[in-house]
């Protein structure tokens, strides 16, 4: 009984979701809200960070889509109010920087995603939608979480080490940020690309072919088998995604 | 050499002139000096005067050309500096409105359009996207150029392998034979430190640009070897080759010769070849010669 329950719960979220976008560019605001509305979200747009702190009050927004540099207080600030003072509405930010360093410290201050400008309308609604199912109100995000755990599979984010029934395990630096991503976000179709943009920075077609190297890595050090997996499963012709349950741990 | 260099070289000169005009006209009497000295004494005396001249004088152009290289240096550097937050500047005054052109064609769409609209808002679509696909690349050239590199121990021979087949499976050198020479005597390939997945996409770049400018019939061969300090990785083709004026520019952004018109490309693949051999501490050069081909080469410090 309990998964038809939640499926009910979350499709009526979905189609009530209320949206706050926050940008101070009309121009974009002026297309992309109606791009929402129609998409199935209600949508309230803010101009600017002051704006969006008392919206989030006011309207209590369940995700909220923000723009980094505005006038007065910029995203990165709001994010920062909001999760100081306990508030852990999802938030997606419109980065304006390039840079996996910049992009990983937005995450590390409780950015739900980030996606980078210009970008694609579509994909931003499939964000939005992604988020909103896997968020639990009220809840810090996994992205923040020092310690997650699936199975027998333990990962250290803040020692950046992971174990594998309490035995450490021997991974390439990028095969364990690619660890991280994948399992601060489960049951997420990750592409190829975004996987590469996340995690690489760099998105070039032969960068496909890197994923997948660095994949074989973490499945044979995982002993994940990729016909019957317990982690990484393949999704043909899109990309991966990770599955079992993911928990937090001390 | 600087005014003051001058000043003191020709200062000894200046006195003696002086003292000699000064002794001619002002002196009643140009009184002769004689002096006396052993031969050791003054074998002794003019050679430690000589070496210190030579050695005064070499410290001088040490120095001299030391300051002249560090202004190239910071020359070099603001160039680059510039260059950079330019790159910035365009890419953060372009995302904005690219951003809104996106979301307002596909609003456009969503409504089923006219035959000759749709196709109307899909070419502009497509133009949108490759605007935006630039932005998006150079954005990443130069996060690369800031960003460090991982090192971890990489087996180029293995690597080099691995490029060559996915080269060899693409429609883009269909009919090229295309041939990699690792040495095996009297060792093989040394290891280096670094990104495999950077590097990877580098040497892909060069056999991905060296298929672009050969024909079908033409040979793309990809060597390595160490040379005792480096290894030397050479993409040589027997493609169009590049006019001798083009071949210092060929490594700079949105550079795009006049054999590369009509050949699709961002202008982008070379220079990122370079800013990811250089970041491991490497260089890249060319030689070409019109109608006969390029050898491009990529020198990485061994292990």
């Amino acid at each position: 009984m309990l998964p038809r329950r939640t499926l009910v719960y979350n499709l009526t979220m979905e189609a009530k979701a209320k949206l706050l976008l926050v940008d101070d560019e009309i121009a974009i605001t002026d297309r992309l809200a109606p791009f929402l509305s129609r998409a199935g979200f209600e949508v309230k747009v803010a101009a600017d960070g002051e704006a969006a702190l008392q919206e989030t009050i006011s309207y209590a927004p369940d995700l909220i889509v923000l723009d980094v540099l505005m006038p007065r207080l910029n995203g990165r600030e709001v994010l920062r109010q909001l999760r100081q003072k306990g508030d852990w509405t999802p938030i997606i930010l419109l980065t304006q920087v390039g840079e996996s360093g910049e992009r990983a410290m937005a995450l590390m201050e409780g950015a739900d995603d980030y996606i980078n400008k210009p970008f694609d309308p579509n994909e931003l609604v499939a964000r939005i939608k992604t988020i909103l199912r896997r968020s639990s109100p009220g809840q810090p995000p996994l992205t923040l979480a020092e310690r997650l755990k699936c199975g027998d599979l333990v990962v250290d984010r803040t020692r950046r080490r992971a174990y594998l029934d309490a035995v450490e395990i021997d991974l390439s630096p990028k095969a364990m940020s690619l660890l991280e991503y994948l399992i601060t976000h489960p049951d997420e179709l990750l592409s190829r690309e975004r996987l590469l943009d996340a995690v690489w920075g760099w998105d070039y077609p032969i960068g496909t072919r890197t994923v997948d190297t660095r994949i074989a890595e973490l499945r044979r050090v995982l002993g994940d088998d990729p016909g019957d997996p317990c982690y990484i499963e393949t999704i043909p012709g899109e990309g991966y995604r990770f599955i079992g349950k993911v928990e937090k741990t001390t | 050499m600087k005014w003051w260099g001058w000043v003191l070289a020709l200062l000894p000169a200046g006195a003696g002139i002086l003292i000699a005009i000064l002794a001619t006209n002002e002196f009643t009497a140009n009184p002769t000096l004689y002096l006396r000295g052993n031969l050791a004494a003054l074998a002794f005396l003019g050679g430690v005067i000589i070496s210190g001249m030579i050695i005064a004088s070499a410290q001088f152009w040490i120095r001299s050309q030391r300051r002249h290289k560090k202004e190239i240096q910071a020359v070099q550097k603001q160039a680059s500096e510039d260059r950079r937050q330019f790159l910035q500047r365009l890419d953060h005054e372009l995302k904005n409105p690219l951003t809104a052109i996106q979301a307002g064609l596909t609003n456009l769409t969503i409504e089923p359009l006219a035959d000759h609209l749709a196709e109307e808002v899909s070419a502009v679509q497509t133009q949108v996207q490759r605007i935006s696909r630039l932005v998006a690349d150079l954005r990443k050239l130069a996060a690369l150029e800031r960003a460090p590199v991982e090192k971890v121990v990489v087996n180029m021979a293995d690597l080099l392998t691995d490029v060559v087949s996915a080269v060899k499976d693409q429609p883009s050198t269909k009919e090229r034979q295309i041939t990699l020479i690792l040495p095996h005597a009297p060792w093989p390939l040394p290891d280096i430190e670094g990104d495999p997945d950077l590097l990877l996409l580098a040497i892909h770049n060069l056999l991905d640009n060296a298929a672009k400018f050969t024909t079908p019939g033409d040979t793309i061969e990809v060597r390595a070897f160490d040379d005792g300090s480096d290894i030397v990785i050479e993409v040589a083709d027997t493609g169009a080759g590049i006019p001798q004026t083009e071949i210092a520019q060929v490594w700079e952004e949105l550079y795009r010769g006049e054999r590369a018109r009509g050949v699709p490309g961002s202008g982008l693949g070379l220079p990122l070849v370079r800013a990811i051999i250089e970041k491991h501490g490497g260089s890249v050069e060319l030689r070409s010669r019109p109608d006969q081909g390029t050898v491009f080469s990529v020198h990485l410090p061994a292990k």
